[in-house]
């Protein structure tokens, strides 16, 4: 600069700072017009929690370990269970407040059995806080059309045929006299999670 | 016939700043003693945002404590949970496998990035500019991107646990790391373009607000406050944790520790920081991310201990007493923000009340880790 004088070198740099503005004017613009235009989420997103149920036979993939209620900090989840004619864990009652819930996705790491997820779903905000609180039948339809890879694909033929008989079927013909013995192996889940990890 | 005006005479009157106040940045409230636009005295008042978190932590497991940790500062939650981590890891004696320290660092750095970025925004916007303000979220995006296709989430991560991290990186995280990194330094000029010699900003930052070396000695300040009145002191480099005695990096300090110097030291700082987060991408080994802890039932053996690591507002401490049970039975944390608060009844008389939003602005004190 010529001139040395603070006017002259802040019109200078106000000029420069200028340039910087005129030059994104003409970049393109990069944000989206949400409610017509969405981001892709993630795969590890973890937005809304669902119950996962099997693809084929419908039912749900809980096997009422209690473990995700256990392990959730807020204490959103609450489960009650029985024990069917199977000697099996059925569950009765399996309640999330998602006013409380703070989606840290403990459940779903603590589930061992592709039950709970927490999906990639965040379009459910609501003006009535009693629509908040979810129960089994509302949690396993948002769960219908989520996508998940199973845990554990290796051990999934040997300890937990119970929870994906339909699926070994048709990979394993040879152990067609497991799906009878089926109710044996959910008895051991207790000491199961523990042993895995 | 016109009377005389009576002599002009002041009336000191009080002044509630906030607890309702754009420029508070969260809900703090100043009670201000004013002589017209001078600042007599000012007192801040705390407490609006408490929420018995170091309480909340003593009821839960080790690891239940990490999402609400998330929350005590949510700017760097980072570097929360890695504060708390690595104290636990310390009671326990763990072994970290090493790409999850690699990771944690590259996460800190990031997180550190986007607070400043965060930082940068406001400030400028505190003081009547707004397109910085649009510019730094937009590269803030690109990091919080990053963290949601790792860790799931864009703000409470949840990522760091006690002996390591939660899940290794996707395979796309590398190349967009490296994409941002090397696009970040050019940005960086875009803002110091926009606003370092702009002289309506310098007019606003340059000799106000001068920060004296000793008090901010005796105060306890720390961070990038500290290093703006001319102290060389990073714990990063000075109490090394992690890996960061493998990296090279500078610390920027000031000269004079007024405004222009607490916003020329974070810039610098995320120069910095972009440099390690190279280096880091560079050196990342292959290997596991997490030690073999369960986390139900993780044990720390009794003991105490107390960790700092260097966050983006100052020393970020946590004081965890372990009573050899799945839960801590005391867990205090000690944030940057707190300690710089205290100096506002100091700094504040003689100000004028618009200067008093700036030096605020420049101290960057967030809320939620002043009341926890």
């Amino acid at each position: 600069m010529a001139y040395s004088n603070p006017f002259w070198k802040g019109i200078y740099n106000l000029l420069i700072g200028l340039g910087v503005t005129i030059r994104y004017l003409f970049s393109h613009a990069i944000t989206l017009q949400y409610p017509t235009e969405r981001w892709p989420m993630p795969e590890r997103s973890r937005g809304q929690v669902v119950l996962l149920s099997d693809k084929e036979t419908g039912k749900l993939n809980c096997t009422a370990c209690t473990l995700c209620a256990k392990a959730c900090p807020t204490a959103a989840i609450s489960m009650d269970r029985y024990k069917g004619e199977d000697k099996k864990w059925k569950l009765s009652k399996f309640d999330v407040d998602f006013t409380i819930c703070c989606y840290c996705g403990f459940c779903e790491e603590a589930c061992n059995f592709d039950a709970i997820k927490l999906a990639p779903k965040y379009e459910y905000s609501s003006y009535d806080k009693e629509s908040l609180f979810y129960d089994m039948h509302k949690l396993q339809e948002v769960g219908r059309d989520v996508d998940y890879t199973p845990k554990r694909p290796k051990k999934k033929a040997a300890p937990t045929p119970a929870v994906d008989a339909e699926k070994t079927e048709g990979d394993v013909k040879t152990d067609s006299e497991q799906p009878p013995t089926q109710p044996e192996s959910p008895n051991d889940k207790p000491t199961k999670p523990e042993g895995d990890k | 016939m016109i009377e005389p005006a009576p002599a002009q005479y002041t009336e000191e009157f009080e002044v509630n700043m906030g607890p309702q106040h754009p420029s508070t940045h969260g809900v703090l409230r100043l009670l201000l003693k004013m002589d017209g636009e001078i600042i007599k005295e000012a007192e801040p008042y705390i407490g609006y945002l408490h929420r018995a978190i170091e309480k909340i932590c003593e009821n839960r497991t080790y690891n239940q404590c990490l999402p609400f940790l998330d929350r005590v500062e949510y700017v760097t939650s980072m570097s929360c949970e890695e504060v708390f981590c690595l104290a636990t890891e310390r009671i326990a004696g763990m072994e970290i496998p090493e790409r999850a320290e690699y990771l944690r660092v590259i996460m800190l750095e990031f997180n550190r990035i986007a607070s400043h970025l965060i930082f940068l925004g406001t400030f400028s916007l505190d003081l009547g500019a707004i397109t910085p303000f649009l510019y730094c979220l937009r590269e803030r995006e690109d990091i919080i991107d990053l963290f949601e296709m790792t860790s799931g989430q864009r703000l409470t991560y949840n990522y760091i646990r006690v002996g390591g991290v939660a899940a290794d990186i996707p395979p796309e995280f590398v190349p967009l790391a490296r994409k941002f990194v090397n696009m970040f330094q050019d940005k960086v000029d875009d803002y110091e373009a926009i606003l370092t010699e702009n002289p309506i900003f310098l007019a606003r930052t340059k000799d106000v607000g001068i920060f004296d070396k000793d008090m901010c000695i005796n105060y306890g300040v720390s961070g990038p406050i500290l290093r703006a009145t001319g102290v060389d002191w990073d714990l990063r480099r000075d109490d090394p944790y992690s890996v960061y005695d493998r990296f090279r990096f500078e610390i920027p300090t000031g000269k004079v520790g007024d405004t222009w110097d607490r916003y020329m030291v974070r810039v610098r700082e995320m120069r910095q920081s972009n440099e390690i987060i190279r280096q880091a991408l560079d050196q990342l080994p292959e290997g596991g991310t997490r030690a073999k802890v369960k986390p139900a039932a993780f044990k720390p053996p009794a003991g105490e201990i107390y960790t700092r690591i260097e966050n983006s507002r100052g020393e970020l401490g946590c004081h965890i007493i372990a009573d050899g049970t799945t839960k801590p039975y005391r867990v205090k944390l000690r944030g940057g923000s707190f300690t710089h608060t205290q100096m506002i009844p100091e700094i504040a008389p003689g100000v004028m009340i618009a200067d008093l939003v700036a030096i605020f602005a420049s101290m960057d004190v967030i809320l939620p880790e002043v009341d926890r």
